[in-house]
């Protein structure tokens, strides 16, 4: 995130907050529309128009500003962002038009994990998709159509996951930068590692440094390997997300 | 013998990353691919679609070779991803793309096309 950026949105806010100064309140709306549009592109395609979403979008950034806590050590592009999304998730699920996920998928899925490491630890390897069918007494498309339906395997659900400890990427989204012209930086995550925490950031060098499988991740972390699995598509998102 | 491949233009947004998936996750069912080399091939294509994002379309080749699966994501236009993917190797502490594929497929490679460049990925069945 742009230092001097940050600077200029809380001088904004002090100056809305503390000083009533609505001209303020309406500058920043301005300046993190672009974050509502980049947003409101995500939930696109789902049969709501573009426009809505972003006027959606827009009334989530507005209650943000609002909201927003002079004390917190926090830009507000990161504390907006799961607002503005909230507010958009809510408008699909007012209108009734999120994702459904039928019910014996939720089951399924929820089941997964387990027989995932119930085979692993039997095996001594990560098992197959036909081994998880038989497992599961189904079969493998099911098992495929499960794994979609844990909702933090898809990048843009709309749905909770069956398990308490599921999360739904879209409410940890990373913020939008002014940065487009950085393309040259597109492919490198480092700068926004920082950001992540410090499990996340554990287990990306756990993976993508000691070269260690998902499977011994979840062993060393004490977490499930399908969840070890959400956590580096999340982190990945987020650090990505950071720098575009 | 008949080839076997499979490709696949779908919409460059990431509400298609879930269909490219199920597809993968379906080659994967076939050869008796693990979940985590199935997991492991569908992150390296999901962030090669993610830098498609600013297309209206990508296309996924994917051929059954021997011992493994191959797979073509492109042609992505933004070419400066070519120059990231054959660069140095990262920094210890520094995630790239580059890094990120070396970890999950066995191998990948860069071909530059009229279109733009296609990244080509390669993931073997382990014996089991």
């Amino acid at each position: 995130m742009d230092r001097a950026r940050a600077e200029v949105d809380r001088d904004l806010l002090r100056r809305y907050h503390e000083q009533g100064d609505v001209g303020a309140r309406e500058e920043l709306v301005e300046r993190h529309l672009p974050l509502v549009r980049s947003l409101a592109r995500r939930f696109a395609g789902r049969g709501e128009s573009l426009e809505d979403l972003e006027q959606v979008g827009a009334i989530g950034l507005i209650k943000a500003i609002d909201r927003f806590e002079m004390s917190r050590e926090v830009a507000l592009t990161s504390y907006a962002t799961p607002n503005v999304v909230g507010e958009i998730k809510r408008h699909f699920r007012d209108r009734g038009s999120a994702i459904r996920i039928p019910r014996n998928l939720k089951e399924l899925s929820a089941k997964l994990g387990k027989a995932m490491e119930r085979l692993t630890a039997l095996q001594g390897r990560s098992p197959t998709i036909a081994e998880l069918a038989t497992e599961l007494d189904t079969t493998p498309e099911q098992v495929l159509e499960a794994l979609e339906a844990g909702s933090a395997r898809s990048t843009v659900s709309l749905s909770g996951g069956p398990d308490a400890d599921d999360l739904d990427p879209m409410e940890v989204v990373g913020e939008e930068d002014t940065g487009y012209e950085r393309a040259e930086d597109r492919a490198s995550l480092e700068p926004a590692i920082g950001t992540l925490a410090e499990r996340e950031r554990d287990i990306l060098r756990m993976r993508f440094e000691d070269g260690m499988t998902q499977s011994q991740i979840a062993e060393r972390v004490g977490v499930s390997q399908m969840h070890v699995s959400r956590l580096i598509r999340k982190s990945i998102d987020q650090l990505r997300d950071e720098l575009l | 013998m008949q080839p076997e491949a499979i490709e696949l233009t779908l919409p460059a947004g990431r509400e298609w990353h879930a269909v490219a998936r199920l597809v993968l996750g379906g080659v994967a069912d076939r050869l008796n691919l693990s979940f985590e080399d199935l997991d492991d091939l569908q992150l390296a294509v999901e962030r090669l679609l993610v830098e498609a994002a600013s297309q209206d379309t990508v296309m996924l080749q994917i051929d059954v070779v021997d011992h493994g699966v191959r797979v073509g994501v492109g042609p992505l236009a933004e070419r400066t991803i070519a120059d990231a993917l054959q660069g140095p190797d990262a920094e210890p502490g520094e995630l790239t793309l580059r890094r990120i594929l070396q970890t999950v497929v066995d191998s990948f490679g860069v071909e530059n096309t009229e279109g733009g460049i296609v990244v080509r990925l390669q993931k073997a069945v382990r014996g089991r």
